[in-house]
């Protein structure tokens, strides 16, 4: 299927997702929102993809945020909030199967951070910026950055990150543990191509329980976790 | 001092320090080591004696996980192997001496106590996905509250290990220090917790682990609740008053 502002690209059992708008930086818009949905459910859909990378296209952006042009183009406000859960990309994102490295070169703000967060890895070049600035525009994040991010750097820092809206450069990212590593610039996409790789060799089913276990230990209280990992561990070692 | 073939057991003041005693196979954990170090757990939270827990690995390793995988272990046994499970039942504080590397039920088990002092060569993972299995001591769901979720991942999906500089700055463990020197470090802290009131101690863990499972206005309630229960208790008259008398208390946790 050929899409426009998104690039699927398969390479055995490893996918690329290029979020393909490199004249505004892959900012995401409606057309990118539809495509990314389709995309991810081809991802989801066909068995021997089994890790993908997620990356922008050019040099100088994985996603700056959502397209500013389009915003109030939306007939009303129910219908925004309508398609905004028939279309949800962000639920299909969260909950995807396939483990996903996302590679960052460039800006990843608003939406672009979203869609970082929702991989489970982040790699990151030294050129790598992030922030969620939607507060100084009068908004707040909505796609599950008020949430992502918090559970992924700890409270203190998802408030810093939200109410200043300030941008994280690529080395505090890393010392935060928002992102997994830097890579130089030149062997980024390498470098997450090879670590999708490594997933891929996984056996799926342990990758899909450990993601389970994952999204459980974000998101239960610790009893009920470890009830869930034990169901899960049981399931992939007796198949019960 | 009670000494099996698979944990030794001692107790200094009101510490008592278990230590899994199998280095020749890396304190790796059998189903007979996992009933020995359940069962000195039992004693240690059954004894009012001991108001804080160690738990160490001899032999310069910590441990390196179970001894084989849970589908070689088998259901049955697996369930009488839960060590991570049984530190969990602790009320008491349980202080982890990370003497050596730490890896798969090894490091789930310290990953269960509440604090962790880490020799500066040791490293930490968590190696099962890499034999097609899932963690089942507790790991999947301890460490991404203990690290950032990407680490978490990253560990638990491709078999990071994490150098004690890492787990340092993660906020992982909360002591960093030579191997030799990591038993009598950890030591010092359960002694230092051992000064304190035992039932403020525990209330302080339940307050914490609790709450963090708990909406926040719910746990506020809890920590008030526990908070005005120990006005009931006579460390806390003696507390207070030891403090106005500059001397040291002496707590009978009671």
């Amino acid at each position: 299927m050929a899409f426009e502002t998104v690039l699927l690209e398969i390479d055995g059992p490893v996918a690329r997702l290029t979020l393909n708008r490199p004249r505004v930086l892959n900012a995401y818009n409606i057309q990118m929102r539809d495509e990314l949905y389709q995309a991810l459910g081809l991802l989801e859909e066909n068995a021997d993809i089994r890790a993908a990378v997620v990356r922008g296209a050019g040099e100088r952006a994985f996603c700056a945020g959502a397209d500013l042009t389009e915003f109030g183009s939306a007939p009303s406000q129910f219908i925004a909030r309508q398609v905004r859960f028939e279309r949800d990309v962000w639920a299909r994102l969260f909950g995807l199967r396939t483990p996903l490295v996302a590679a960052v070169r460039g800006f990843c703000f608003g939406s672009g951070l979203e869609i970082a967060l929702g991989c489970d890895l982040i790699l990151a070049a030294p050129d790598a910026k992030f922030g969620l600035p939607e507060t100084n525009l009068g908004m707040i994040p909505a796609a599950g950055g008020t949430q992502t991010m918090p559970r992924a750097v700890g409270t203190a820092r998802g408030l810093d990150a939200l109410l200043t809206g300030r941008t994280i450069e690529a080395e505090e990212a890393a010392a935060i543990g928002l992102v997994n590593t830097i890579e130089p610039a030149p062997s980024l996409f390498k470098r997450a191509a090879a670590t999708a790789r490594s997933l891929a060799t996984l056996e799926a089913e342990a990758v899909r329980a450990a993601k389970a276990a994952l999204a459980q230990a974000a998101d239960t209280r610790l009893a009920e976790g470890l009830a869930a990992e034990a169901r899960l561990a049981s399931r992939l070692a007796f198949g019960r | 001092m009670a000494r099996g073939p698979h944990i030794k057991a001692e107790t200094r003041g009101k510490v008592r320090r278990i230590t899994l005693d199998r280095p020749d196979s890396g304190n790796r954990v059998t189903e007979p080591l996992a009933l020995a170090f359940i069962d000195a757990i039992s004693g240690a939270i059954e004894d009012d004696e001991v108001s804080v827990v160690v738990v160490a690995g001899s032999g310069g390793v910590f441990s390196l996980g179970a001894e084989a995988t849970l589908a070689e272990i088998g259901p049955e046994s697996a369930a009488r192997r839960g060590v991570a499970a049984a530190v969990g039942q602790v009320a008491k504080p349980v202080i982890a001496a990370v003497t050596g590397d730490a890896v798969g039920q090894g490091l789930e088990l310290a990953l269960a106590c509440d604090l962790r002092v880490m020799s500066e060569d040791a490293r930490l993972a968590l190696d099962q996905i890499a034999h097609g299995e899932l963690p089942w001591d507790g790991g999947t769901q301890r460490l991404p509250r203990l690290v950032p979720r990407s680490v978490a991942a990253e560990m638990l999906l491709l078999g990071r290990a994490l150098s004690a500089e890492e787990a340092l700055k993660f906020g992982l463990v909360s002591q960093v220090v030579p191997a030799r020197d990591v038993e009598a470090r950890a030591m010092e802290l359960a002694e230092r917790l051992a000064n304190a009131a035992p039932i403020a101690n525990a209330y302080a863990k339940e307050a914490i682990l609790a709450g963090m499972d708990l909406p926040l206005d719910q746990a506020l309630r809890l920590e008030a609740d526990l908070a005005v229960l120990l006005h009931a208790s006579r460390d806390r008259d003696e507390g207070i008053r030891a403090f106005l008398e500059k001397r040291p208390p002496a707590f009978t946790g009671e």
